[in-house]
């Protein structure tokens, strides 16, 4: 969104979807009853503009709606990566453990120490400072921990040798995901669509305003237009910013992993 | 699809005709009924402030997560999320979610007092750490001149009193001193002859200090004493000079993960702990577990808390830990330490009503003790220092010490130990510190 609209990603999704609707229907019904008169007067005078801005209208709504679309599957494929991302990092995170886990002790007991760390460390700090859009800055310490640690290693055997070039290629793969994770906290839709997205809304909504019609029938039709245009709204809005809001990607895949690792 | 100007509604079945003005005014109606009905369930759980947040206050861990120290401390941040954790859970501390904060300061003395004067900046009510006697002597200007309380864990030379600074953590005659006694004793050998090895930093430096003035008025004697960096891994030199110094027995205060290296080449000389032991101020159970089990078995540890001490307190603590940690998680003397001083803050936080600085240290000097899982621990008003137990412990195969000696009670503190510091004297309740003649530790 153009300005950081935190708290609506704090209220349950629901209630957000309901409140942005109720925003576009109550926008369009108190437009309907100060700009409509306005706007209508000069509909009235001249015969046929009403058939006029009912075509424009239908034609507006193709290309907006294709807009619409166009950006929701957007924003849709920012959360799937998102979401891919988070579980790239946990998997590479899982067979790097299941790497160290091969070491000799304590070498191994410490790596293993230090990947654990790092997991609870998402789970509990990260990802509650994702929810808010705040990239968490102390899991670099816990990754670099990590990286200074495995790389201290030498090896002995050929065996070995082997081991460790295999755990340093999936250290170099978890903290490729991380990096990409860490950049999708702040990813979201540029500032222009947004501009374009709302200014292309009221513009529906004015036209659907200068309709002439009966009030009744402006109130009822128009606010159901208005309340469709909120939850497309409502849609994207959610998505755009693929850690926060209920509906958002979890640390699930973290969880399963430290769970198996606590039991070790 | 327009209709007409002129065409009328028809009635509507009441009788009342559905006008423009009618249905707004219905609307309305209707619109601020809904919204008085449905706005508290609406807003509630969002930070529209209905009904509002837990406010929060920040804490700043200051504990080495990279470099040679960070073998030991970052198992005390661990400790100290814990803490916090599960007062977050237990409803926050005056109401106040606490929110640790916890910057590498990357084993580096230098990097200590920046890395808390950003924690300060970002409005950290105490902190929490520090490792070597450096990087406390290092945050100390800092600390006074924001009149903030550092929670110090770690045992340390004595030789301080600072109004802003709580020590947890063991000074000599808590530690170094009850345990010197006792390998002097017939129980410990009659050793006689000690060699003195130490990181060279403040703390060995003034703690072998200490022990050269103690050890002048009994039969015993220094025979040999050497400094190394705190990183150093050439301990084989170092060895073959006590091998030639005739000791029997070694006072080990190398720091963090120098003691690797020493304890191998021990281990490689074919030293026996039995006729020559090592007898560390700084090693733990959560280091033992960085070597190898053949390189510890019988060197002494000497400590105010142990794994294997035998409370309800350490038990419930060790399960609690290792439950959010890890079953393999082992736990050492400054762990201990840690976890109790952030308890004791917020005793005294509580206590006091208060956050501020001032508040905290009076509700420390009128009393407050928490049941730690090595026993009771309190704040002595005078030195701001923790009474502490004087345990020392054997390495074991499984590397956790067995306790073989034990105070009855806590040891009070005494920063100042007369031998060494003669005319010093610290008591916050009478005037704060009272200055001697200055002493060279070099002397």
């Amino acid at each position: 969104m153009p300005t950081d609209f935190a708290w609506f990603y704090d209220i349950p999704t629901a209630k957000a979807a309901l409140l942005m609707v109720a925003a576009f229907v109550a926008f369009y019904w108190i437009g309907a009853v100060i700009v409509r008169p306005v706007l209508r007067m000069f509909v009235r005078r001249a015969p046929g503009l009403n058939d006029l801005i009912g075509y424009i209208l239908s034609c507006f709504c193709v290309f907006y709606g294709l807009l619409l679309g166009l950006i929701a599957v957007t924003a849709y494929q920012n959360v799937e990566s998102a979401e891919q991302n988070v579980t790239r990092e946990a998997a590479a995170l899982s067979a790097l453990y299941e790497d160290v886990s091969r070491y000799s002790d304590p070498f191994g007991q410490n790596l293993r120490w230090l990947i654990r760390d790092y997991t609870r460390y998402v789970i509990k700090y990260a990802w509650p400072l994702q929810q808010q859009g705040i990239i968490p800055q102390e899991g670099s310490i816990r990754a670099e921990a990590l990286f200074d640690r495995l790389v201290d290693f030498q090896p002995s055997t050929p065996a070995e040798e082997i081991l460790h070039a295999e755990a340093l290629r999936q250290l170099n793969h978890f903290l490729e995901c991380r990096r990409l994770r860490l950049h999708s906290v702040r990813s979201g839709l540029p500032r222009a669509m947004w501009y374009v997205m709302f200014v292309g809304a009221f513009f529906n909504i004015l036209l659907c305003w200068m309709f002439d019609t009966r009030f009744l029938t402006q109130l009822v039709l128009g606010g159901i237009l208005a309340a469709y245009l909120g939850m497309m709204m409502y849609l994207i809005v959610d998505m755009n910013h693929p850690f926060r809001g209920e509906v958002s990607v979890s640390a699930e895949a973290f969880e399963m992993l430290y769970e198996r690792m606590v039991e070790d | 699809m327009a209709i007409p100007r002129n065409t009328t509604l028809p009635p509507a079945p009441s009788g009342r005709r559905l006008s423009r003005r009618n249905a707004l005014g219905s609307g309305l109606a209707a619109t601020l009924a809904a919204s008085r009905v449905l706005a508290p369930s609406l807003f509630v759980g969002c930070s529209l402030g209905i009904p509002s947040r837990m406010p929060t206050v920040k804490i700043g861990l200051l504990h080495s997560q990279t470099g040679p120290l960070a073998i030991g401390s970052t198992s005390l941040r661990d400790v100290e999320l814990d803490a916090v954790e599960r007062f977050n859970a237990a409803g926050g501390v005056l109401g106040h979610r606490i929110e640790p904060q916890a910057p590498d300061p990357r084993s580096r003395t230098d990097l200590f007092p920046k890395r808390a004067t950003a924690l300060l900046d970002d409005g950290a009510v105490a902190l929490f750490g520090g490792w070597t006697s450096d990087s406390r002597k290092a945050l100390l200007p800092l600390l006074e001149q924001r009149d903030s309380l550092l929670f110090y864990p770690v045992q340390y030379e004595g030789n301080e009193t600072s109004r802003n600074v709580i020590y947890g953590g063991q000074v000599p005659n808590q530690q170094v001193l009850p345990g010197l006694e006792w390998f002097r004793s017939a129980a410990g050998g009659e050793r006689r002859k000690f060699f003195l090895i130490g990181s060279d930093y403040v703390y060995p430096r003034t703690t072998n200090f200490i022990v050269r003035k103690w050890l002048a008025g009994t039969d015993a004697a220094v025979v040999g004493e050497e400094y190394v960096p705190l990183d150093h891994a050439d301990f084989a030199p170092v060895v073959a000079r006590i091998v030639e110094s005739g000791a029997d027995c070694i006072l080990n205060t190398v720091n963090g993960e120098g003691n690797l290296p020493l304890l191998a080449a021990l281990f490689e000389a074919g030293i026996d702990p039995a006729k020559l032991p090592l007898v560390s101020t700084s090693i733990s159970e959560d280091d033992l577990r960085s070597m190898p089990a053949s390189h510890a078995v019988g060197q002494w540890m000497l400590s105010s808390y142990f794994q294997t001490v035998d409370t309800p307190a350490n038990a419930a603590w060790m399960a609690g830990f290792r439950s959010e940690f890890g079953r393999d998680r082992v736990f050492g003397d400054a762990m201990e330490s840690a976890w109790c001083l952030i308890n004791l803050w917020k005793l005294a936080v509580e206590k006091a009503g208060s956050f501020a600085t001032d508040a905290v240290r009076q509700a420390f000097a009128a009393g407050v003790a928490f049941e730690g899982p090595g026993g009771t621990m309190t704040i002595d008003p005078a030195s701001q220092h923790a009474t502490k137990h004087f345990r020392l412990g054997r390495v074991r195969r499984d590397r956790l010490c067995e306790v073989v000696v034990s105070s009855d009670a806590p040891l009070a503190p005494d920063p100042y130990p007369q031998i060494a510091f003669p005319g010093w004297r610290c008591d916050w309740t009478k005037g704060g510190i009272e200055r001697g003649p200055e002493v060279s530790i070099d002397g």
